[in-house]
């Protein structure tokens, strides 16, 4: 059975993107454009793994990764930020936040797929 | 301007100098009533200029609050078309990328369904090759042919039977005769013997009665060699009719096993080449389909860059957004009395400096204009 990840970013050519490299290496895909979007989407939803933007309108990326720690359901699924910031700083904000990876936009679709499958819940 | 109009010695040069002029008319030598008249001429051009530039002046600092006015007016009217424009763009490219994704998410689904299916047709589901069920059928296609050869065989072993048969019934047609002929001698030696018996009188009465019957048993051979030879002889037609029916068959017969096994091997060929010419096919669109799925790759990330110059464009948006209340803070410092200040670029800067989160804005923002992102390969893990 497939697994399924979660892509939340505000971009939808992101989202499609991202989903394209995703599906082409057999995962199904959610969408969600941003934190609140995501939480709303997750209720029930089983989820091996996030893949999530940091800068988004209503729920930043950071808040939501600490609100999904919170969910007893998704405290465990693993999240990949997945953004154009490159600073230090807000690296650690994700890190502290739980997140487990930390890729920066442009990326090489094989590159997100090889973090993805080395973190994908089984 | 500023200093022009707090300038009082340039507003009274006029006077000035019509005061210096009617000086010289009264003074200069000889002048009489003609100096009189030219110094009030003087005096009265000089009073018509300072009238004239102390009449169209109003107070300089409302002038500058007018000023202040119109220039703010100026930016909340215009700051919001601006954005309104990059917004618009921003919106419209987003709109255009997101669809142009939704293409080639097509494009990849549907050269992955044509890759599975040509995989299937090259390859059923247990793993057999196409090369593999030819090999299959030709080895099927040789059992049929090798039977049919071995039936031909069968046939053409039991027509030499057949003719043996009939080199059989030429000898019993002969041994028939031989019978009789037999007879007809034994008929010929019994007529011989009753001749003897006649000419023996009452001693050979008995004698003639056994060379009656001796004839008797040799017309009865006569008859029954001529039946047989006979019914040999039908039979020996019969047989002759069946090899030549058979001989015919079994030429047909031949003709059809060669045409046969030609016709086979011509399909065998041509699946053969069906199956290869396949095989390539599908090899090719393997090879193709690699090729086309690094070249989506690459286009996947050069979509990327939307949402990057999407982001830059929504700080500048903001940035202009804010130009008008940095105007509006100047003004009203000025309304309550500062000293008038032309706005601090570096107030406006340094709020669009905080909100880059790429590397290269800072570095656009430094000036160096080569700053461009390349695409990542490190992930950093937690």
């Amino acid at each position: 059975m497939a697994k399924t990840i979660m892509v939340i970013d505000d971009s939808a050519s992101l989202r499609q993107v991202v989903g394209i490299a995703l599906k082409s290496a057999g995962y199904d895909v959610i969408e969600a454009r941003d934190g609140m979007d995501a939480l709303s989407k997750l209720t029930g939803q089983k989820v091996n793994l996030v893949v999530c933007d940091v800068n988004m309108p209503n729920m930043d990326g950071i808040t939501f990764v600490k609100e999904i720690k919170q969910l007893p359901n998704y405290k465990f699924t693993p999240v990949i930020m997945l953004t154009t910031e490159s600073q230090e700083a807000k690296k650690r904000e994700g890190q502290a936040a739980g997140a487990k990876a930390w890729v920066v936009k442009p990326f090489k679709p094989e590159v997100l797929l090889g973090a993805v499958q080395k973190l994908v819940l089984p | 301007m500023n200093s022009l109009l707090d300038n009082t010695g340039g507003r009274n040069y006029p006077a000035a100098l019509a005061l210096a002029g009617a000086l010289m008319a009264l003074f200069w030598p000889h002048a009489g009533w003609y100096g009189i008249l030219g110094a009030l001429a003087f005096l009265a051009a000089g009073a018509y200029a300072w009238l004239q530039l102390s009449g169209g002046k109003s107070d300089p600092r409302a002038e500058v609050h007018d000023y202040l006015d119109g220039r703010q007016q100026f930016a909340e009217e215009v700051t919001p078309v601006w954005c309104r424009h990059i917004e618009s763009s921003r919106s419209q490219m987003e709109d255009a990328v997101s669809e142009l994704a939704s293409r080639f998410s097509t494009i990849v689904d549907k050269l992955d369904e044509t890759l599975r299916l040509s995989s299937a047709a090259a390859d059923s589901q247990d793993g057999a090759s196409l090369s593999r069920v030819f090999t299959q059928s030709e080895r099927q296609l040789g059992e049929v042919v090798a039977t049919m050869k071995s039936a031909l065989a069968s046939k053409h072993a039991m027509l030499t039977r057949i003719r043996e048969l009939e080199q059989f019934t030429r000898e019993l047609r002969d041994m028939a005769e031989g019978v009789a002929s037999i007879a007809a001698q034994t008929n010929l030696l019994a007529l011989n013997a009753a001749i003897e018996a006649a000419r023996a009188g009452p001693a050979g009465r008995g004698f003639a009665v056994v060379a009656q019957e001796v004839r008797n048993l040799s017309n009865r051979s006569a008859e029954t060699g001529r039946s047989i030879s006979d019914r040999v002889g039908k039979i020996s037609v019969a047989i002759v009719s069946a090899c030549k029916a058979a001989n015919e068959s079994s030429a047909a017969e031949d003709q059809a096993m060669q045409s046969s096994e030609g016709t086979i091997d011509a399909v065998l060929r041509e699946f053969r080449n069906l199956t290869d010419a396949m095989a390539q096919s599908s090899e090719l669109l393997k090879q193709e389909s690699v090729t086309i799925k690094g070249e989506v790759g690459e286009a996947l990330v050069q979509l990327q860059f939307q949402d990057r110059v999407s982001q830059v464009l929504g700080h500048v948006s903001h940035n202009i957004g804010l130009l008008p209340s940095l105007l509006d803070e100047n003004r009203r410092q000025y309304q309550h009395g500062a000293t008038l200040e032309a706005p601090h670029a570096n107030a406006l800067l340094g709020e669009l400096e905080k909100t880059y989160a790429m590397a290269e804005e800072h570095a656009v923002h430094r000036g160096d204009q080569k700053a461009i992102a390349a695409p990542s390969d490190e992930v950093t893990f937690f």
